[in-house]
Order: C-alpha cells, then sequence, then structure tokens
C-alpha cells in the first residue's frame, strides 16, 4: 500500500508538471459514473436488453452497449441466456469479479 | 536522468509478431543471443488478436500465446516491449539501436499482475485491442493473455486520484516516471514490423468510418473471439444479434483510388473463414461476400472457400459502390453485380465487414540501414530469386509481412529463412 504522505507528494509534483485535471476529463468521468449507476439501477428491476438500458439511463444505444461491455468485462453484469436479437443482461450476484 | 541501459546481443529483432516470435527463437535456440523490440505493450502483433485461423481453424492464441512464452523466457531473448526503436547506426560490423523504455508508470520489477490498480480506477477509455468496442481502464493490463502481464497507465486520462496507488500491495505505481533510454549492440538485424489494416477513413464511398455497423475485420475478429468485448456476436450501434452479415472484398486493396493497387493476399481467406465461424455462431444468420474475384492460393484454401460454398454462404460477385445506412443504422450497399445484366441495386444488411487491404507497419527505410522500400513501402529484397530474406542493407535482414501481405503460414516460414540467413552471416563475421 502506498505511503500516504509519499503519494500526496507524488501527486503534488504531477500538478505542478502538467498542470491541473483538465475540467472536460472530470466532466467526462462525472458522465460515466452517472452512466454507470442508472445502467445498474434499471437493471435493479430486472434484467434488460441494450436497447432498454439505454432508454432507461438516456444514453444512445450505441454509448449503451459500450457501458454494458464495460460493466460485464469489470465483472459488475452478466448476460443472461435465451434467445431473441437482443440478449438480456442482469445484475452479477454477490461479489463476484 | 538514469544511467543508459546496455544491451549487447548477437541480432537484434524489430517487431514481435509471428513473425519476429519465430526468427527469435529459431536463432535463438540456435545458440544466438537476441534483442527483441516491441513497441506495443504485449508481445505478439496482429495474430495474438485474432479468433481463429484459416484454412485450419484452429485457435489463434492456442498457435501464438506458447511462442510468447518461449520467447519470454527463454534465456538468451531480452524482450522489450512498450519500447520504440528511435535509430540504427551501422558502424563497422556492429550495429547500435538506440531505443526508447515508454513509461508504463509502474515499477515493473516490483509488479505481481493483481490487477487491483486496474479493478479501482475510474475512468474508463475505448479499448484500441477490442477496436474501440470494449472498454479498459486508464491504468489496465492491455488484454487477457498479453505477454508481460504489466499494466499501462495513460496519463492524459488520468484524473490522479490516486486510487491505484492506494490499492497497489506492491506500492509499485510511479506518478512521474520517465522514458529510459536502452542502447543495443547486434551484429545482425532483423526487421519484422508487419502491416497495419488500410484505416476505415480510406475510402469516403464507405462512410469513413463513421456507421457504427460498417466495421472492419480485425473488429470482426474480436467478435469472434471468446474473450472478445461482448463475449457473442453483437452489432456494436446496439447490442443486436446481427441476422444479415456482409463483406466487402477488395474494400483497400486493388483500389487506385487510394493508392493502394496491389492484392493484399489475404483477404479473401480471412473473410471465408470469419464468414464460415459466424455462420456456426449463428446458424440462422444469411451471410454474403460480395467480390471481384476469389483469391484462394494456398494448401486446402480452394477447398475451405468450397466448404463455404456448401455451408451457404453467398457469394456475390459484384463491386459495391457506396454504403450507407438506415435511421436504425443498418447499413445499405449500393451494389452493381458482375455477372447478367441487371443494373445498380440497394441491398440493406445488419452488419457489414469491409475486407480491408494491409499496409506497411512502418516505413523501414526510416531506420538508415540501406535498406529500400518497394513502391508500396514494404521493405525490397535484394534478389527475391535468391533469398527471401536478404536486403540491400547488409546484415539486415526482413521476415513477415514487413516485405510485403502474406499469411501466417508464410510469414513463419519467412521467418525461419531470415534467422538462417542472420545466422549465415553472423559466421561470416
Ligand atoms: C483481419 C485479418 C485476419 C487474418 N486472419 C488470418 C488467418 O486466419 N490466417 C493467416 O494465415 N493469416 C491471417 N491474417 C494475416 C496475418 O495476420 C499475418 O500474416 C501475420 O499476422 C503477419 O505477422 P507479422 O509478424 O509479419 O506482422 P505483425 O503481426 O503486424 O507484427 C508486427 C509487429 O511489429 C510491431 N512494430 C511495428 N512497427 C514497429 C516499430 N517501429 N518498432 C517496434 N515494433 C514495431 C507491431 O506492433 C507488431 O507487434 C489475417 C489478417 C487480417 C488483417
Amino acid at each position: 500500500m502506498a505511503d500516504a504522505k509519499k503519494l500526496a507528494e507524488q501527486l503534488k509534483k504531477l500538478n505542478e508538471l502538467r498542470g491541473p485535471v483538465p475540467q472536460a476529463l472530470r466532466d467526462q468521468v462525472a458522465a460515466q459514473n452517472k452512466a454507470q449507476k442508472a445502467i445498474l439501477e434499471a437493471l435493479g428491476s430486472g434484467p434488460k436488453t441494450a436497447p432498454e438500458l439505454a432508454a432507461a439511463a438516456g444514453l444512445t444505444h450505441e454509448k449503451a452497449i459500450w457501458y454494458v461491455a464495460a460493466l460485464r468485462k469489470y465483472g459488475k453484469l452478466a448476460d443472461v441466456p435465451g434467445k431473441g436479437d437482443y440478449p438480456k443482461y442482469e445484475l452479477k450476484g454477490g461479489d463476484a469479479k | 536522468m538514469n544511467a543508459i541501459e546496455k544491451i549487447e546481443v548477437d541480432t537484434l529483432v524489430v517487431g514481435s509478431g509471428i513473425a519476429g516470435l519465430q526468427s527469435a527463437l529459431d536463432l535463438a535456440d540456435q545458440g544466438y543471443s537476441v534483442a527483441i523490440v516491441e513497441k506495443a505493450p504485449s508481445i505478439g502483433g496482429k495474430m495474438i488478436s485474432l479468433s481463429k485461423v484459416f484454412p485450419t481453424l484452429d485457435c489463434a492464441s492456442c498457435i501464438t500465446t506458447p511462442r510468447m512464452a518461449s520467447v519470454s523466457h527463454h534465456p538468451r531473448i531480452t524482450t522489450l516491449t512498450y519500447s520504440t526503436v528511435d535509430a540504427i547506426k551501422r558502424e563497422g560490423k556492429t550495429f547500435t539501436a538506440a531505443v526508447t523504455r515508454k513509461p508504463r508508470y509502474i515499477d515493473e520489477k516490483e509488479c505481481i499482475s493483481c490487477k487491483r490498480c486496474e479493478e479501482v480506477c475510474p475512468v474508463l477509455l475505448p479499448d484500441e485491442y477490442e477496436v474501440g468496442m470494449g472498454a479498459k481502464k486508464t491504468i489496465s493490463i492491455p488484454f487477457t493473455n498479453a505477454i508481460p502481464q504489466l499494466p499501462v497507465m495513460h496519463p492524459e486520462h488520468c484524473i490522479r486520484c490516486g486510487a491505484c496507488a492506494r490499492a497497489c500491495p506492491k506500492d509499485c505505481i510511479e506518478f512521474l516516471q520517465e522514458p529510459a533510454p536502452v542502447e543495443i549492440k547486434a551484429k545482425a538485424v532483423i526487421l519484422a514490423t508487419g502491416y497495419e489494416t488500410t484505416p476505415m477513413t480510406a475510402k469516403k464511398q464507405y462512410g469513413l468510418g463513421k456507421l457504427p455497423n460498417v466495421i472492419s475485420p480485425m473488429a470482426a475478429e474480436r467478435l469472434l473471439a471468446p474473450h472478445g468485448p461482448y463475449g457473442r456476436v453483437l452489432r456494436p450501434s446496439d447490442g443486436m444479434v446481427p441476422g444479415s452479415i456482409a463483406y466487402v472484398q477488395c474494400a483497400g486493396s486493388r483500389d487506385k483510388s487510394i493508392g493502394i493497387p496491389y492484392c493484399s493476399r489475404v483477404c479473401c481467406m480471412y473473410a471465408i473463414k470469419q464468414a464460415i465461424l459466424l455462420s456456426g455462431s449463428l446458424p440462422i444468420a444469411d451471410i454474403t461476400i460480395y467480390y471481384m474475384d476469389i483469391r484462394a492460393f494456398g494448401k486446402g484454401y480452394e477447398q475451405f472457400y468450397n466448404n463455404a460454398r456448401a455451408m451457404g454462404i453467398n457469394f456475390v460477385k459484384a463491386k459495391v459502390a457506396r454504403i450507407t445506412e438506415d435511421e436504425k443504422h443498418n447499413p445499405i450497399l449500393r451494389i452493381e453485380r458482375q455477372e447478367g445484366t441487371s443494373g445498380p441495386e440497394e441491398v440493406k444488411h445488419e452488419l457489414v465487414i469491409l475486407s480491408q487491404g494491409l499496409v506497411p507497419g512502418h516505413d523501414a527505410s526510416s531506420f538508415g540501414l540501406g535498406t529500400q522500400n518497394n513502391d508500396f513501402g514494404f521493405v525490397k529484397l535484394s534478389d527475391e530469386m535468391v533469398s527471401s530474406a536478404v536486403t540491400a542493407g547488409a546484415g539486415v535482414f526482413a521476415a513477415g509481412v514487413v516485405k510485403g501481405p502474406r499469411d501466417i503460414p508464410d510469414s513463419v516460414v519467412d521467418a525461419g529463412s531470415a534467422a538462417m540467413e542472420a545466422a549465415n552471416y553472423m559466421r561470416k563475421l
């Protein structure tokens, strides 16, 4: 685990070298967090397809499937087996990674 | 500034695709020491991201991973990844390469590849390994079977929250890491810098990469790979299982309008391979290949093509003039059949793959080694009839697609001859 003091010094030095974190990047991360939260919340009420998640989270279909891929990779949601044109996704149970 | 790291070997191999890996192994197994320099964070080149290979349909990573592991564990091979060759000078019988190790912003010796940094990092990025269809974090291990299993941080996307450093059990995050110079001395050089596919933006008639369901063949490889972005074949605009898929052949080769008049040799075969694999994953999908003529030149390739036809894949001899899309992002192809007398028609599909051609991965003449390029930027051989590896630069050999488009079996054979020529040359020094 990093020494808190050493870490703070490194981050301070980094701010001096590179200037502050750009606002656009902060906004992008905030939007990412909001989108992921909205998708996970929507899945709280049962399995959904990417277009259904897009509607629930106010995202384009393209963005929704990208977040689904991200959340799937990082173990937050899983595929629901089944047929149909649009596969459904569900929250991943327990603490599985 | 750190002291320059110095490495002295018999042969320097530039590029670690299948050709670079194989020539490094061949030389090292004969007792020569080798340094292999790769610009990407992992060795393996294009082949490690393929799904299966034609015509055997063997799993690509099952063939590549053991070679990657052999290279990285070989006592006579030094591997430098995420490193660029900035210049190579020849003085007398010795080559001196100036190489830069790019910072990963971690202590590579201490890292235990636990991925805790990646798990806690809050910033998502499009994952270029998945051709943008999947996501990675600002600090992440490039892909599941990457070698080495070391994360790379992209500082331009870092919000400096420090979460990775706090999560790392080995205290190995180094936000202030700098590029490190390396000097490599060698007696011979093997160029194996491979290829890139023609860019999606090459042809404005095909949508310039802006139509979400018109994708590259590398993206299709990732859709078909077991570790792909969605874990199954879906289209990127909305996550739908595509019911109608089309291939546009020669979408970046044999096309003077984009400066690539040559045939890229592998596109017919990779399209047929992908079509066969798609019909396995999506048995009810309709798959069409729009082609000028099919070039199935290798051993067993014609049989492979005939199998695809027998499986119900539609081969339509037609030129595709333009691709647009409807409001649901279904690509619409304006085609002109080359057989019969019908006029142009418009056909709708749900996913389209552009069979892009192969262009040089690096301008090898920029190294200043006395090698020459052919008209299309690939490395020219001194005399193709005499050797498939000897270039115009003394002590400089070429292996794989760096010499021009070819498939994996040919690249492997080439790699063997480059290693043999290099060994011969070094013996005579
Ligand atoms: C979509 C698609 C599917 C294919 N499927 C098949 C198939 O099924 N079967 C088959 O036989 N063939 C297939 N091929 C062809 C196959 O990919 C190539 O024949 C093979 O991968 C070539 O290997 P290589 O080592 O020459 O090049 P590459 O794999 O391109 O390796 C070159 C390496 O050099 C590195 N590099 C480049 N420049 C530098 C530099 N300046 N410094 C350091 N490193 C550098 C690159 O990062 C890369 O790792 C396919 C091709 C495509 C496009």
